[in-house]
């Protein structure tokens, strides 16, 4: 039988996506993103024990990273003592990929403009989830979340022409 | 939008299993560290003052305000010691599975009472009655004169209020500054909080 590390980390390693694509929206820079990759991967390792609908994993995972990501983001703008990271293994960057998909770094660069509930939500819009899900992770009503949806997109497409026509 | 962004699981890293049974490992030792040191540095410097607070009343039996003043720092001390242990742990547990908008309210709350609450304002007036009575508890015992002979002796009190003040300047210091940085923080989460309330 598992142990509950072992299942955390199987679950972990399952969804791991979401962390690296909550960090990418959110940090810029690859060592923060590092950084709340393990800040994350703490937090969910936390409130594992209280997860009680398994059914609904990827939620939890997004909650978890995205009020983590959101505390954390404050933090960039001060003297910041950087947590040790132990050395793993040199994977492939994903910085280098997004770099030979221009219209991927377009949105990209468009998102990292946006405010940080706007972020989130655009994520998940971008992520597929349904409406009923975004509303339970960010704590608002559906029908808001349509509206924040909407608005969020016209912002997102303000951003991809100012940054189209270079005027930022 | 949403077909552009599918792209970018082509270039997602996968860490292994170990790779993040290492970064857990190491992330949990640190934190409990972060957490550990201040709190025990803390109960180990209350629990020395509490000592020698004991000690030398002890040797002072016959000097009643002396002992009145180290059992009214005695008290204090231990006070400040456990709701300072309760704060601490409050903020340091922060649940993080919740939805967004409840996480904000909860961290807002917490936040606001610590810093514009009722008591919000007590360190104003606590640092400076800890700092005198703790320098006058040393200062008067290791004059070997009663408390009232020391503050009948004009070097001593000169003494006690310069070191009084300097003592008192570096405190609010520190304390201000981590004041400033965590209604900085407050700011930002009432603006995030109130951008999710202006949808319409």
């Amino acid at each position: 039988m598992k142990s509950l590390k072992e299942e955390f980390l199987e679950i972990l390693s399952n969804y791991q996506g979401i962390l690296h694509k909550v960090n990418l929206v959110y940090f810029k820079n690859e060592s923060d993103r590092e950084d709340n990759f393990q800040e994350i991967t703490y937090q969910l390792w936390k409130s594992y024990p209280n997860l009680k609908n398994k059914d609904s994993i990827g939620s939890w995972i997004y909650s978890v990273s995205i009020n983590t990501s959101i505390s954390r983001i404050k933090r960039e703008s001060r003297i910041h003592y950087r947590d040790e990271i132990p050395e793993l293994p040199d994977k492939s960057n994903i910085i280098d990929e997004i770099s030979k998909n221009e219209s991927l770094q377009l949105l990209l660069n468009a998102i990292y403009n946006l405010n940080g509930i706007d972020k989130s939500i655009m994520l998940l819009y971008l992520e597929e989830k349904s409406y009923s899900e975004i509303a339970n992770i960010i704590g608002i009503s559906k029908s808001n979340v349509g509206v924040r949806i909407n608005r969020a997109k016209e912002l997102l497409k303000q951003n991809i022409n100012t940054l189209n026509h270079g005027e930022y | 939008m949403q077909k552009i962004w599918k792209n970018i699981n082509a270039g997602i890293p996968q860490k292994s299993i170990e790779e993040l049974n290492l970064l857990l490992t190491s992330k949990t030792k640190q934190t409990l560290n972060k957490f550990l040191l201040p709190m025990s540095i803390s109960i180990l410097v209350c629990i020395a003052l509490i000592i020698y607070l004991t000690i030398t009343s002890l040797n002072r039996q016959d000097d009643l305000i002396y002992i009145i003043n180290n059992l009214t720092l005695g008290l204090i001390t231990t006070i400040a010691l456990f709701s300072g242990m309760i704060s601490w742990y409050k903020l340091q547990n922060n649940r993080y599975n919740q939805p967004l908008k409840e996480w904000l309210e909860v961290r807002i709350h917490l936040l606001s009472k610590w810093l514009t609450g009722k008591q919000s304002k007590l360190y104003v007036l606590l640092i400076p009655i800890l700092y005198t009575l703790t320098v006058l508890s040393i200062h008067v015992y290791f004059e070997n004169k009663t408390f009232i002979e020391v503050l009948n002796t004009k070097e001593s009190i000169i003494g006690l209020v310069v070191g009084t003040l300097i003592g008192l300047f570096v405190s609010y210091f520190a304390v201000r500054k981590i004041r400033k940085y965590q209604m900085l923080k407050l700011e930002f989460l009432n603006d995030l909080y109130g951008r999710l309330n202006n949808a319409r």
